[in-house]
């Protein structure tokens, strides 16, 4: 039997999912077009080149993300109206913030991107590649402080209805979990962007096709590549963990596999969490280092799951589990990666060898997962609850709506998105197999658009 | 305080729709327009850089309301649960089938895209002017302020409201005329050469429907929601708007008749302002009848209460100002004409 909580959960998660592995790349890609094209005012006519290839995928994966971003706006109302009648005017602020402030920023000046190069010339047109790269971060930041409130709520008062009242709107656009959860996020973010870059130019010249321009964008892929990689660890990483310790003990406790309290706890690199016997199948520990990286002291006592009352236990402990250390232990294969990438790019020899080159181009999905599994920490970790020690996921569902209607709209969502997956994988992989080069030439019949 | 956001949050509403109205308008007509390619492309380019941000009117609205009046969100939502989720994978579809056909030169590649967007278009013209009927005539709303609707019951507009019923189909298919009009006036001021012409004879023949429709739906709505009736005779200045509704589409027909197109396509963007606010006002203050008079909600009892909707102004305002410098960057790039054989220009 599936009720319906679940399904709107799945729903909702799906839908939230599917669409954050396109802002991802295009928040990422924004950043990398607009470095391009400062490098391009300088006379590199590669720089050019490479942007407008660049261009002409965040077109089209821009265009994923808006579609796949309205049934997100649409189902805080349909399948969380709990949520929204008593948070709506909080939850709401941040919300139209983004509309206002950011999208219509985004659609604006996306269209003057990709169409307007030969009208403005290119100081206008770095310009607004500059600014379509500030729309498309705004509103990642206006949609992380959305999350940040139900992670955790500030700057409101409870009325004796129930009904949140914002007491002030700069806490709510300040409020410190945000802060540190954005710049994790955006460095998630330019992880994504320049490991598809690398990835495509390591294609190109294993292929050897578009060796020039692929040479050097490559190049631009792994400087921004590598401290971002290091970033997503140290300090954003660490800064995520030691707030979701401090604030939100019982997620802390699960994400780790840390079942029972300890002094000097040891960090779990690998296992299988066992919650019927309490402990982790086939540990392999570091020992002593959870305590030292949450307390910084190797003896410092680190809470277990068994401190807790069950029903504040979230409901898929494993999955939270998993999805943290998968988030983890990529960003540590990435940190490798970039680093040996860097080192030759120093020593001018990237573009020749096979090896690296292969990584790189396997590596594409990595990052994707990476965010994802993210996501699902901060997610799921969150459960029971939907603000955090406020409002119980149960409280804030729809509850008007048979299951019927759910399971029929989660069905024809899934349904949607594998077209929408097979449509853009056909698409980018033609402009990605036709490369950089190609459109220096004058335009044709096929010229993208957004 | 709630009046005022009120009025904010229609003219929000309202610009969304004359915005993207004008672009599904264009979505259904290119089909029956366009002869060949070149056509086809001369259509599309008209409204290719401007439908995302029309359609982020709808998003920006939305956050509006959830923030102004939470309460007539969350219930409305909840409510046309099945409706609104289908409003959503039309969307999806309309924004790829203008999207998609640029990337492959192949005939039926464009031609399925374009079917597409002919099809995605009509619906959402046609759910928008339905979706609006509902909430004017009213639905099942309980104590709680909830109510879920199913597609349909009996078509009739009694107590077991399904979302269609004779009169929300009549709206529907008013909406439809509305918008196809206004959509052949964008592509009358927009284009030149023979889908000019073409669009000038539909938006024609569109003014005599429009005229007829709204003729119709103005008695319908008269008689469908009792609110209105007490409305207009106890505040008898309302009558101004459906007035000037009609004034507006006549002067719309006379410029068109005039040439002037561009101010025949702006006073049919005012139409649809005043059609708007005319059903806002019959119903105000509620903004959600119940059918059950006891449940209606209304702005006071769905906002968050006054105090605490003035700072939000603050940055509101501002905020607002800007798109309108960003509306009028956007649509001063447009070309003023765009031909048939004009290339794309990138
Ligand atoms: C490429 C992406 C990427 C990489 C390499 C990492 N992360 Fe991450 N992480 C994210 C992308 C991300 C994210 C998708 O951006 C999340 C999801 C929600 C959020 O705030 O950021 C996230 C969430 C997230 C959370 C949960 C926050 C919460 O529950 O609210 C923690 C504790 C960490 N991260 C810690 C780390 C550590 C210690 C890493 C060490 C290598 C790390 N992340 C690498
Ligand atoms: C930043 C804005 C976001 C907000 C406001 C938000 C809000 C929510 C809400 C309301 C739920 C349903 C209640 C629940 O089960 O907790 C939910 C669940 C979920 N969200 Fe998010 N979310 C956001 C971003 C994301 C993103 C970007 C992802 C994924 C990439 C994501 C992944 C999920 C998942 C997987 C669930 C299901 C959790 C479960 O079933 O236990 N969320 N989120
Ligand atoms: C559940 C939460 C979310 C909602 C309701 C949401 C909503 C939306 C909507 C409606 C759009 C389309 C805008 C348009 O028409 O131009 C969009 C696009 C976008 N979203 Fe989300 N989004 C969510 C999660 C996220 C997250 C977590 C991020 C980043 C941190 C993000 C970043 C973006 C960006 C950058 C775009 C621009 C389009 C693109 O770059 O692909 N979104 N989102």
């Amino acid at each position: 039997m599936i009720d319906s909580l679940l399904l709107h959960r799945v729903q909702f998660g799906f839908t939230a999912s599917f669409h954050y592995l396109f802002p991802q790349l295009t928040m990422g890609l924004a950043l990398l077009i607009f470095i391009l094209k400062c490098i391009g005012l300088k006379g590199n006519l590669w720089a050019d080149v490479a942007a407008r290839f660049w261009l002409k995928i965040f077109g089209l994966t821009f265009l994923m993300g808006v579609v796949t971003g309205i049934p997100l706006e649409f189902q805080f109302g349909t399948n969380w109206a709990q949520l929204v009648k008593s948070t709506g005017s909080i939850l709401g602020q941040t919300l139209a913030m983004e509309g206002i402030f950011a999208f219509f920023l985004e659609s604006t000046f996306l269209y003057l991107l990709i169409f307007g190069e030969k009208k403005l010339g290119k100081r206008m047109h770095c310009l607004v590649s500059c600014l379509l790269f500030l729309g498309t971060w705004l509103s990642g930041y206006f949609i992380i402080c959305t999350n940040a409130f139900l992670q955790h709520p500030v700057g409101y008062q409870i009325g004796e209805d129930g009904v949140y009242h914002l007491t002030s709107i700069w806490a709510l656009l300040s409020n410190p979990w945000a802060i540190k959860q954005y710049l994790h996020t955006m460095t998630g973010s330019v992880i994504t962007g320049s490991f598809t870059m690398a990835s495509i130019a390591a294609f190109h010249l294993l292929k050897q096709q578009h060796q020039e321009v692929s040479r050097r964008y490559l190049t631009i892929a792994v400087l921004v590549g590598f401290p971002a990689s290091i970033i997503a660890a140290m300090p954003t990483g660490d800064w995520e963990a030691k707030q979701v310790q401090q604030h939100q003990p019982v997620k802390f406790a699960a994400m780790e596999g840390h079942f029972h309290t300890e002094d000097g706890a040891g960090l779990i690199i690998l296992g299988q969490p066992n919650l019927q016997e309490m402990k982790i199948d086939n540990p392999i520990i570091i020992p002593k280092a959870l305590s030292f990286l949450t307390h910084d002291s190797w003896n410092a006592r680190v809470k277990g799951l068994t401190e807790y009352d069950r029903d504040l236990w979230p409901d898929n402990i494993e999955l939270l589990y998993f999805s943290y250390h998968i988030m983890a232990g990529l960003g540590t294969l990435f940190i490798a990666l970039m680093g040996v990438s860097l080192l030759l790019v120093l020593k001018e020899k990237l573009h020749t060898s096979r090896l690296v080159l292969w990584l790189l181009m396997l590596s594409l999905p990595f990052p994707f997962i990476a965010n994802t599994a993210g996501w699902f920490t901060a997610e799921i970790g969150r459960q029971p609850w939907l603000i955090y020690n406020l409002m119980k996921t149960a409280d804030g569902a729809s509850n008007n709506i048979s299951q019927g209607n759910v399971m029929f709209t989660l069905l024809g969502f899934m349904g949607l998105y594998l077209l929408l997956s097979v449509l853009y994988f056909f698409l980018v992989t033609r402009i990605i197999s036709r490369g950089p080069e190609l459109l220096n030439q004058p335009e044709s019949e096929t010229e993208g658009a957004a | 305080m709630e009046t005022v956001w009120l009025i904010l949050l229609v003219l929000m509403i309202a610009t969304y729709i004359v915005l993207d109205g004008f672009d599904l308008g264009v979505g259904v007509l290119h089909l029956l327009i366009a002869r060949d390619r070149s056509e086809q492309k001369q259509i599309m380019q008209s409204i290719a850089p401007v439908w995302d941000g029309n359609e982020v009117w709808l998003i920006a609205a939305g956050g509006t309301m959830m923030m102004a009046f939470p309460g007539f969100l969350s219930s409305m939502f909840s409510g046309f649960y099945l409706p609104l989720t289908m409003v959503v994978w039309l969307l999806i579809f309309r924004a790829i089938s203008i999207e998609l056909p640029h990337y492959l030169s192949d005939s039926l590649w464009i031609h399925f895209w374009n079917m597409m967007l002919f099809v995605a278009s009509g619906l959402l013209i046609i759910i928008l002017g339905a979706a609006m009927a509902n909430i004017y005539r009213g639905v099942p709303l309980d104590a709680k302020g909830s109510f879920f609707e199913p597609l349909w019951t009996n078509f009739r507009i009694g107590q077991q409201t399904g979302i269609l019923d004779w009169y929300t189909i009549l709206s529907g298919v008013t909406s439809a005329t509305f918008l196809l009009h206004h959509g052949a006036l964008w592509l009358v001021a927009k284009t030149d050469g023979r889908v000019q012409q073409h669009a000038r004879q539909a938006a024609a023949w569109l003014w005599f429907g429009t005229i007829g429709l709204t003729v119709i739906i103005l008695i319908a709505s008269w008689f469908v929601q009792p609110l209105a009736r007490t409305s207009f005779s106890e505040t008898p200045w309302k009558i101004i708007l459906p007035l000037a509704a009609v004034l507006s589409l006549l002067v719309s027909g006379y410029l068109r008749w005039k040439n002037k197109n561009m101010p025949a396509f702006l006073c049919s963007g005012l139409f649809i302002y005043f059609v708007i606010f005319t059903g806002a006002a019959a119903i105000y203050p509620n903004i959600l009848p119940g059918l059950n008079p006891e449940y209606h909600l209304t702005i006071y009892n769905t906002s968050p209460g006054p105090e605490k909707l003035t700072t939000t102004l603050y940055w509101w305002i501002p905020g607002i100002l800007l798109v309108g410098v960003y509306f009028t960057i956007l649509f001063r790039s447009l070309p003023a004409v765009i031909s048939a054989s004009s290339e794309e220009d990138h």
